[in-house]
């Protein structure tokens, strides 16, 4: 591709780097109220009694809503367990009890408090594996009662459980030469946009426009429309630039709560996050797991079968987390040739707050531990790491955990390439190791659509439904139309963030905005193009099919004095037909799988356009300390065909940054009472600028055929860079001390702990 | 009780009337106006409301506005020429792909503005000191590292 | 934030007043506007900001030591020449407070006077034998830094009282020193465990040293038997080991999220033992970098190399 050489500027760029860009927080309207929350004081409890007499008497307060003051319904995307506020139960500490809007921060936060809610404490379920014993207390005592998809297998604390099987997992391991098992332990951690969550919200009359920090504006959309019970043509999300997400804006958070106190106080209110709620907030959060491994080898170094028990932290209420445990359960099978597998992985509910897709929900924690595994059987068979799984990676003819055939993939020589460019088998000082690890990600086929418009002077317009979350996906879309209309990307501008504008899109979630919207875009283009050349074929009087259209005008083949520029074209098109192109282009069929012995199947039985990566990292470990100093990563990546080099390579380096946090220090902990322990930036630590090391990035460029993946043979790009890193760096973290970090993150204290052991 | 205090921000006077315990982030987000400074923590550690006091780079949201009486403050607006010329720190951001989300850009380009005023042409591993206090979670810094180094280059 | 009242001073004498009044003094607001924040304690209804007296300003020498003006900032502690030949464990503490914002924001006088455990420069005055000038409306007495803090965020300071400066006297030669911290990531740490070493060798032996411990018990403070340790002995690997473990053994950690106690417990010998090293080394006239703490991640035996 001719665009794809050519470095890209994002249009939203200079609006971000002059300070003058407006975030959701920015804004101000004429007698704008602050909204604050009253959260639950108890991780779990019987709410006996709520009083907000007093602080609806405080001069200022203008709104003191709860339960009582919105239609009681219950909502979810898979299984409805959540209302706007607490009703007869609080289950995790953020859980809203009541909203209060008021002249200012302070008063909102004197009202807040002024509230009384009596409780009757209930037992607290903090442990999956408790939470899952027969006899432990239910968070949800209706569970069976709720609504659900009807794929979800649910069970008391269990909210979804999912099986693979393939082949005869217990035959295999009896034929197995060496049988190695292990658990591993995952500890929540958290998103952390640097932007906290914030909501605006005003009415005009019964219609409300809902300025709002979210990935996802449509599922935000249809989320007030179900709880506040309003047409969606009510319901108008408008998202000012957004400052980052990974996930922890996606689902439908708050938007309802705010218009509601709207709507009581007849004036507009903006809710702003404090980084602390930001911690405590529903969905936030990457889920904890606990993992128990066991896979049979041969001595050759081929693997014959493995098992997998998986349970998996939900929090209090499920949002997209139910089909976690089909999605984990294929990355603990891994990108690997075994004949016989079985995998069985619950969602257990706890008092914790609400797990939620954080980029690449469960591949990070899942490759974590498979990886590390996987040096853990090479090293029972004496064998290199590298050579291990160069010998069972799957490859072009293989089939999946679920008998999925792989096709046009290039995992294997992503891992090549990643040796070659870390230097694998370098010399190295005593403390110093190269960890691998080799993960894998799917693709998400959504419907979605785009409109494209040739303005009056021959510019053009690109009005879709996707949603920008700092990855430049949509800011991206300007080339796949360029190419097609022969025009400059430059040529191009973009409307979105508006769900009164766009058509339907699923948001800046599953990297699918590219690999989805990016088709659609395509689709408008070839609409709109189409009508170029008919208009064209007019004009020249020439026949449609003699016509070629580039660098910005349609000439008749073989003779390029007859041509009309495409902003001619536009000026004659005002004066008749406008030229709109709209598209919706069909989604991908999910490659054919054998699912018949798998359970809870919602969807992630075969990896759509799969991606697969190998991380090479070379760690430096302070053997007396346990500090763990990230020194060089190699990232290899195959992501199909690559669109935009610098936005592609920008999400590697940001991911792989993201994943070294999860790996060395991001861990959210909870106390005795369900509470986390370390919800602000002081004690949970993020990466800076100075522990980030160089990273070489690869590509190896394997395009899906046509219709099989996204635009030009792309795969989805966003998600897969953190999957293989905090594997990597526990395989290093191995070499160098000897002693495998069985929970995540390996912080300086656990890797010293696993030292001493 | 409010006070009266001048704040001179990017070359402009404005009179205030605020309370001893505002700190200068919302004043400056606030009564000031310029809502480039962000907020995205309670504790300092993220430096998203950098801003140059005198020519060196404050958290803005635990500094006193009351303070920054009759002092120099540069926010991120005033980095760009009068004639809205970016500068080559912004510029190179956009070259280099040192900007995605742009929540911490503003006080991202606060540190390197401060970094390259009193080192002009730093090393890698200094640069990746003088930008710690500010954290990004889009990049992995590596775009912001380049274009530091770019724009030093330029100087 | 509940702060009411407001004044800029700018002398001591004003400040001394507006304090005598009930006023609490503020400068880089980097403890007190961050605790308020994150409710750890609002801020005081009265302030006197004192960034503006420039009698307060400044680094001086005096008879072969230093003398603190209470407003030097962290920045400038690490920008003085002599601060980091003579008093070099100081430099090491300073240059990594929080980020360079912090350190450009944050005073030493408000670092001292905020009075928490973790304070980075609080093991170097401590082993450096800083005294702290305390001024009020009706008088001026001097208090060894020791004896100045008693507790998380408490000194003996009274109400009234302003740390105007602090001392410093002038280090005999052949003294060597070193702060190291426990670092988790490069920059924006607090400690976790830290450990101060002044050394002072005459020939091959070592006539004094003050080993201090940060974080790891209410307030910092010296380690007699980690000092008795090392005095008089040959510096050797042995005395420093020996030194280090009683440092160790003389800790109260607790645990947090931070860490257990047992890993601060036996982070307080390795740090301890790698700040001995370093200080011997800069003692015998060797250069380590400052700050010393990100140098000696993975430093093989603690030493400096």
């Amino acid at each position: 591709m001719a665009t794809a050489e050519k470095p890209f500027i994002r249009q939203d760029g200079k609006d971000k780097v002059t300070g003058l860009g407006r975030y959701t927080a920015d804004l101000d309207m004429t007698g704008m109220l602050q909204a604050k929350f009253r959260y639950s004081d108890h991780a779990h409890a019987r709410i006996t009694r709520i009083d907000t007499s007093n602080a609806k008497a405080l001069p200022g307060v203008f709104a003191v809503i709860t339960h009582e003051d919105v239609p009681d319904v219950r909502y979810g995307p898979f299984v409805q367990d959540r209302r706007l506020f607490a009703k007869h139960k609080v289950r995790y500490e953020g859980e809203l009890v009541a909203a209060v809007a008021a002249l200012t921060d302070e008063i909102a936060q004197r009202a807040v408090e002024l509230i009384e809610v009596d409780y009757e404490p209930l037992e607290i379920v903090s442990d999956v594996e408790a939470a899952l014993e027969p006899g432990a207390p239910l968070l949800h005592e209706d569970w069976a009662s709720y609504g659900a998809s009807e794929d979800v297998v649910r069970e008391g604390n269990d909210c979804s459980r999912s099986t693979i099987l393939k082949g005869d997992p217990d035959k295999g391991m009896a034929e197995a030469d060496i049988v190695v098992k292990e658990r591993y332990v995952a500890d929540m951690s958290h998103a952390v946009p640097i932007e906290p969550h914030a909501v605006v919200a005003q009415w005009q009359g019964d219609r409300v426009t809902i300025w709002s920090s979210t990935q996802v504006p449509f599922i935000a959309r249809s989320g007030v429309a179900t709880t506040l019970e309003l047409p969606e043509a009510h319901v108008r999300i408008v998202v000012p630039h957004l400052g980052g997400g990974f996930g922890g804006k996606c689902e439908f958070h708050y938007e309802a709560q705010v218009a509601a106190l709207a709507r009581v106080a007849q004036r507009p209110v903006r809710l702003v996050f404090s980084r602390r709620e930001e911690f405590l907030a529903p969905d936030h959060r990457r889920e904890g797991q606990v993992l128990e491994l066991e896979t049979g080898v041969r001595r050759d170094g081929s693997i014959v079968a493995r098992r997998g028990r998986l349970i998996l932290d939900n929090g209090a209420y499920s949002a997209d987390a139910p089909f976690f445990p089909q999605l984990a359960a294929m990355m603990a099978a891994g990108p690997y040739k075994i004949e016989n597998v079985f995998v069985d992985a619950s969602l257990a509910y706890t008092n914790t707050t609400p797990s939620g897709s954080v980029r690449a929900p469960t591949a990070p924690q899942a490759c974590w531990a498979l990886e590390q595994h996987m040096d853990s059987v090479a090293g029972q068979l004496g064998m290199d790491p590298v050579e291990f799984r160069r010998r069972n990676i799957v490859k072009n003819g293989d089939e999946g955990p679920t008998r999925q055939v792989f096709e046009d993939i290039g995992a294997a020589e992503t891992l090549e390439r990643a040796v070659e460019l870390i230097g694998y088998g370098k010399e190295l000082t005593e403390d110093e190791a190269i960890g691998v690890a080799v993960g894998w990600w799917p693709s998400f086929g959504i419907a979605s659509g785009a409109y494209v418009k040739i303005n009056g002077d021959g510019s053009a317009t690109i009005i879709t439904g996707a949603q920008e979350c700092g990855t430049g996906a949509v800011m991206a879309l300007p080339l796949l139309a360029a190419e097609i209309l022969g025009m400059e990307p430059e040529s191009f501008s973009l409307l979105y963030q508006d769900t009164d504008a766009g058509p339907f899109d699923s948001g800046a979630s599953g990297s699918q905005t590219t690999f989805n919207n990016g088709r659609a875009v395509m689709a408008a283009a070839n609409d709109v193009r189409e009508q170029l050349l008919d208009l064209a074929a007019e004009q020249l009087e020439a026949n449609r099919d003699d016509l070629e259209l580039k660098d910005g005008a349609v000439s008749v083949k073989g003779s390029p004095t007859k041509s009309v520029t495409i902003p001619e074209l536009a000026e004659a098109a005002h004066g008749s037909t406008l030229l709109l192109g709209r598209g919706a282009d069909a989604v991908p069929e999910m490659p054919a799988s054998d699912a018949a012995g798998c359970t809870g199947r919602l969807g992630m039985e075969s990896f759509l356009a799969p991606t697969f990566i190998t991380h090479a990292v070379r760690c430096k470990v302070d053997r007396e300390t346990g500090v763990v100093r990230v020194l060089e990563v190699a990232a290899v990546h195959e992501s199909g065909r690559v669109l935009n080099p610098i936005g592609a390579n920008g999400q590697v380096e940001g991911g792989v940054v993201m994943g070294i946090g999860m790996a060395t220090l991001e861990g959210s902990l909870i106390g005795e009472d369900a509470r986390q322990l370390n919800p602000h930036l002081l004690d949970y630590k993020l990466q800076t600028a100075s522990d980030s090391p160089p990273i070489h990035i690869g590509w190896v460029d394997s395009p899906t055929k046509p219709g099989a993946g996204g635009p030009n043979g792309s795969k989805g790009i966003g998600e897969p860079p953190c999957v293989p890193t905090p594997g990597a760096i526990a395989n290093a973290i191995a070499q160098v001390t000897g002693a495998r970090v069985h929970q995540l993150p390996m912080t300086p204290a656990r890797v010293w702990e696993a030292m001493q052991r | 009780m409010r006070y009266d205090a001048t704040l001179n921000v990017n070359g402009r006077a404005y009179p205030v009337a605020i309370e001893p315990g505002r700190n200068l982030l919302s004043v400056l987000r606030g009564e000031v106006g310029l809502t480039g400074a962000k907020e995205g923590c309670d504790d300092s550690e993220c430096g998203a409301c950098m801003v140059l006091l005198d020519g060196q780079p404050v958290n803005s949201c635990s500094y006193l506005a009351l303070q920054a009486d009759g002092r120099e403050i540069v926010t991120i607006e005033g980095l760009a020429g009068e004639d809205g010329q970016l500068h080559p720190l912004q510029q190179a951001f956009l070259d280099q792909g040192g900007v995605q989300c742009g929540f911490c850009t503003p006080g991202m380009l606060i540190s390197a503005k401060a970094l390259l005023d009193r080192n002009p042409s730093p090393d890698e591993d200094e640069i990746r000191l003088a930008l710690s206090g500010n954290l990004c979670r889009c990049t992995g810094y590596s775009g912001i590292v380049r274009a530091v180094q770019a724009a030093a280059t330029q100087r | 934030m509940s702060a009411q009242s407001y004044t800029a001073a700018t002398s001591v004498d004003e400040a001394l007043e507006a304090m005598a009044a009930g006023a609490r003094p503020i400068a880089g607001g980097t403890d007190l506007v961050v605790g308020a924040r994150g409710g750890k304690a609002p801020l005081p209804d009265a302030l006197v900001a004192i960034h503006r007296v420039s009698e307060l300003r400044g680094i001086r020498e005096q008879d072969g030591g230093l003398v603190l003006g209470a407003l030097a900032t962290h920045a400038d502690l690490v920008a003085s020449s002599t601060v980091c030949e003579l008093f070099t464990a100081l430099a090491d503490a300073s240059a990594i407070v929080g980020s360079h914002a912090t350190r450009n924001a944050g005073t030493i006088g408000g670092n001292v006077m905020n009075a928490s455990p973790a304070m980075e420069t609080g093991g170097p005055l401590i082993c450096f034998d800083a005294i702290a000038t305390l001024r009020s409306a009706s008088g001026t007495r001097r208090v060894a830094l020791a004896d100045l803090l008693t507790g998380p965020g408490r000194t003996v300071a009274e109400p009234g009282e302003l740390l105007t400066e602090l001392a410093i006297p002038a280090p005999k030669d052949g003294t060597g020193s070193c702060y190291a911290r426990l670092e988790y990531r490069r920059q924006m740490e607090i400690a976790i465990v830290g450990a101060t070493a002044v050394v002072t060798l005459d020939g091959g032996t070592v006539r004094d040293a003050r080993i201090a411990i940060t974080a790891l018990a209410p307030t910092i403070h010296r380690v007699a038997e980690a000092e008795q340790a090392l005095n008089g002995s040959d510096a050797s690997d042995a005395a420093v080991q020996a030194a280090a473990d009683a440092a160790a053994g003389a800790s109260r950690p607790i645990s947090d999220v931070r860490g257990s106690a047992d890993y601060r417990r036996a982070m307080a010998a390795v740090l301890t033992r790698r700040a001995i090293s370093t200080a011997i080394a800069r003692a015998r006239g060797g250069r380590f970098p400052i700050p010393a703490s990100p140098a000696l991640h993975g430093a093989v035996n603690g030493g400096a190399p």
